[in-house]
């Protein structure tokens, strides 16, 4: 049988580099990294007197655990580790923009001052 | 028919060799325009959710109605959490199979990413609902417009992401979606990563930071 441009190609008729695709099993690792790393988020909130995050440590605690699920999704699952170097030049500018922005913004308002309430 | 044939075959050779799958294109950057334009795109998105956030963190101290401590649930919002992180997985082994040719595949995981992102936002309606009956309106509180204004156009973001990944199922039905065209599943695919980044954000920060 002829094989058009439409039709999807057989599996067994390309080489093993695509049939053994290992990337799938690193992307099945790192759904269970990301649901470890969100257990322990949700345990900051049901054990809030563990040493590990009690008191204010929960607020740096939380924004770690954030930042590396965020960095594993961003170059995992959107390929940026294996893309183009100017894709990420681009992603970053705009976080990187809106970070400057928007912290320079909460300052003005003094949200990060003690006893700020609003 | 023979170009078509030398078509699969350079594109199947490239995606067997090329160690990420990833083709170089025609243009100056060697990335296609619609992928640049998605990147662009996203990294605006950035400025967006940022001012959402910046919002709802200068006016989390309700000055009248209840607050986010007594209101917030958070043994829900972590399930719908873990749902939209998982319909990440699914999204990315959708890619994974249209890659390698594997139709059949990207139709069940396109169906499963979409069925995880109805399930948020069916979750996330339910939670409006509880909230309002408890008395948290739009205008109830500076807190409650913040809080109603970043989830919901986090909700949107995930509603468009829905319909762009049914209209990809429906484009794979009809034959319309051969593997040389994988990109435009690995851009909706970007898009629905990023909806998922914003959200881990939105969970730390909204719900679960005191």
């Amino acid at each position: 049988m002829a094989i058009t441009s439409h039709d999807p190609i057989p599996t067994s008729q390309l080489d093993g580099a695509v049939k053994d695709y290992s990337r799938d099993k690193v992307y099945v690792l790192t759904a269970l990294f990301l649901a470890a790393l969100t257990v322990i988020e949700i345990m900051t909130y049901a054990f809030p007197d563990f040493p590990v995050w009690s008191g204010n440590l929960v607020i740096a605690v939380l924004m770690i655990l954030m930042a590396i699920k965020f960095f594993t999704v961003v170059y995992i699952f959107m390929h940026l580790r294996f893309d183009k170097p100017i894709l990420t030049w681009i992603f970053w500018a705009g976080v990187t923009l809106a970070a400057g922005v928007y912290l320079v913004a909460l300052c003005t308002f003094r949200i990060f001052w003690p006893g700020h309430h609003g | 028919m023979a170009n078509a044939v030398q078509t699969h075959e350079s594109v199947a050779a490239a995606d067997a060799h090329a160690p990420h799958a990833h083709i170089d294109h025609d243009t100056n950057t060697g990335i296609s325009n619609t992928k640049l334009g998605m990147w662009l795109f996203l990294a605006s998105e950035c400025l967006l959710f940022g001012g959402l956030i910046t919002t709802y963190l200068l006016y989390k101290h309700p000055l009248e109605g209840p607050t986010p401590k007594e209101i917030f649930d958070i043994p829900f919002t972590s399930t719908s959490s873990f749902v939209l992180l998982m319909s990440s997985l699914t999204m990315v082994l959708a890619v994974s199979a249209i890659e390698r040719g594997d139709h059949q595949r990207l139709r069940i995981w396109l169906g499963a990413t979409a069925l995880l992102g109805a399930t948020f936002i069916s979750g996330q309606i339910y939670e409006f609902t509880v909230f309002v009956r408890e008395g948290l309106g739009f205008t109830t509180s500076r807190f409650s417009s913040a809080f109603y204004t970043l989830t919901g156009f986090h909700g949107v973001h995930v509603t468009v992401g829905i319909i762009m990944l049914m209209s990809l199922v429906l484009l794979s039905l009809r034959g319309k979606l051969p593997e040389h065209r994988a990109e435009t599943v690995e851009i909706i695919g970007l898009y629905w990563h990023f909806v998922d980044v914003v959200w881990i954000f939105i969970f730390a920060v909204v719900y679960l930071i005191p």
